[in-house]
């Protein structure tokens, strides 16, 4: 062959084998795959998870090879889309890795919530105990001197009830004394004897601290009139002989009440003899 | 002479094509793995996530491929084996992420909301 006709051959062989070369356009699989694995490379994967990235990569090397090597290979375009599969499974290893990082962050934050919750809530059990505890020790206080009150009363009413007639009713403690007793028919002046009995009743009540109302009565003999102002002056002088004794002076009050309430039948003389009386009543401490 | 030359070649040609056409084995072992992780990832509750379940389409696709191409041409079958494997293992990997992220925001309900149960 002329030579020249060789060199001519030659070059339009090569021309021709260049320009397909150059125009010769990837495979849609492997431009997926290269931008896939480009973006795990700059993404989070790159940091999280590098050893599925690179493998990623080696996979991509050999795509590429065998594209360039035998692009009509059908299996090229399998390791193509294998090389893209491998830069998924990085990117997803790596969410993966990301949120079990999240789930240990967000637990030890729990546990550490928790723990804070349950000191707060210890230290406020602890004040709460403190103060039951005061307030046990307060209420025991208060029962204790309750049953002494209680136990000194029971003292008072049993040495009165030696000299006067003691019950109890909805007003407190009533130390009921016959007015016979007391005073001179139609006076408020204190027979001696009686003298003797408020004496005791006064050394017994003085201590007290409980309010103490005298209560004047007498039958139904005479005017109202007269019968209000004769048992407001026998209460008053009961009062009156009570506070020179020692019963605080502002705890004691007298009052007249006449024919009121009467005990017994006033058309009788037993019974207008039980209605002449002078009732002290020791209300409860309040 | 020439022609006795060129039937001893021939002859000799056909045992070496054959055993050419026969020097990929039968990918039973790369198809079987393939296999084994779409178990994996069915069992990893990828069906439930939209994007693993298409990988595991693929992945069952390509088996199907890889096994009717069994024996008449192993290479492609072969490398249709190994996309298997990869979309397998690819759809397992997505229904695990699905899963952990599922479990990273329950945890952050829980610590945004300590009282309240989300479950």
């Amino acid at each position: 062959m002329n030579p020249r006709y060789t060199a001519i051959v030659a070059v339009t062989v090569l021309a021709g084998a260049a320009a397909c070369s150059g125009q010769r356009m990837p495979p849609k699989a492997l431009v997926d795959a290269r931008a896939d694995y480009f973006r795990a490379k700059d993404g989070p994967a790159m940091q999280l998870d590098p050893t599925h990235v690179h493998e990623a990569e080696i996979a991509l090397d050999r795509a590429e090879h065998a594209w360039q090597e035998s692009p009509s290979d059908p299996t090229a375009i399998d390791l193509a889309m294998i090389a893209d599969r491998k830069a998924l499974l990085a990117e997803a290893e790596a969410a993966t890795i990301q949120a079990q990082r999240e789930i240990a962050r967000a637990r030890d934050q729990i546990e550490v919530n928790k723990t804070s919750e349950l000191k707060t809530a210890k230290g406020a059990l602890n004040q709460t105990q403190q103060a039951l505890g005061q307030t046990q020790m307060q209420l025991q206080d208060q029962e204790r001197q309750t049953a002494t009150l209680e136990a000194k009363l029971r003292e008072a009413r049993d040495t009165i009830a030696k000299i006067a007639s003691v019950k109890d009713d909805e007003r407190g403690m009533v130390i009921t004394l016959p007015g016979e007793v007391l005073y001179k028919t139609g006076s408020w002046d204190l027979k001696p004897a009686a003298m003797a009995k408020l004496e005791e009743i006064a050394r017994v009540l003085k201590d007290k601290e409980q309010p103490i109302v005298v209560y004047g009565f007498t039958d139904s003999v005479g005017t109202r009139d007269n019968n209000m102002s004769l048992s407001q002056k026998r209460a008053s002088a009961v009062r009156d002989y009570l506070v020179g004794k020692g019963v605080p002076q502002d705890l004691v009050t007298a009052q007249g009440k006449g024919p009121e309430d009467p005990v017994a039948d006033n058309n009788s003389v037993e019974g207008r003899a039980q209605n002449r009386r002078v009732e002290i009543v020791v209300q409860p401490k309040h | 002479m020439r022609s006795r030359t060129l039937w001893t070649v021939a002859v000799g040609a056909v045992p070496w094509a054959m055993a050419c056409g026969s020097s990929v084995p039968p990918p039973h072992d790369q198809w079987a793995e393939a296999e084994a992780n779409l178990g994996r990832a069915q069992v990893a509750g990828a069906p439930d996530v939209p994007v693993a379940k298409l990988h595991m389409r693929l992945a069952q696709e390509d088996l199907q491929k890889a096994k009717e191409l069994m024996d008449q041409d192993n290479k492609r079958a072969a490398s249709l084996s190994a996309l298997a494997n990869s979309e397998a293992q690819l759809a397992l990997s997505l229904a695990k992420a699905a899963a952990s992220q599922d479990e990273a925001r329950k945890a952050e309900f829980e610590l945004q909301y300590p009282n309240t149960s989300n479950k």
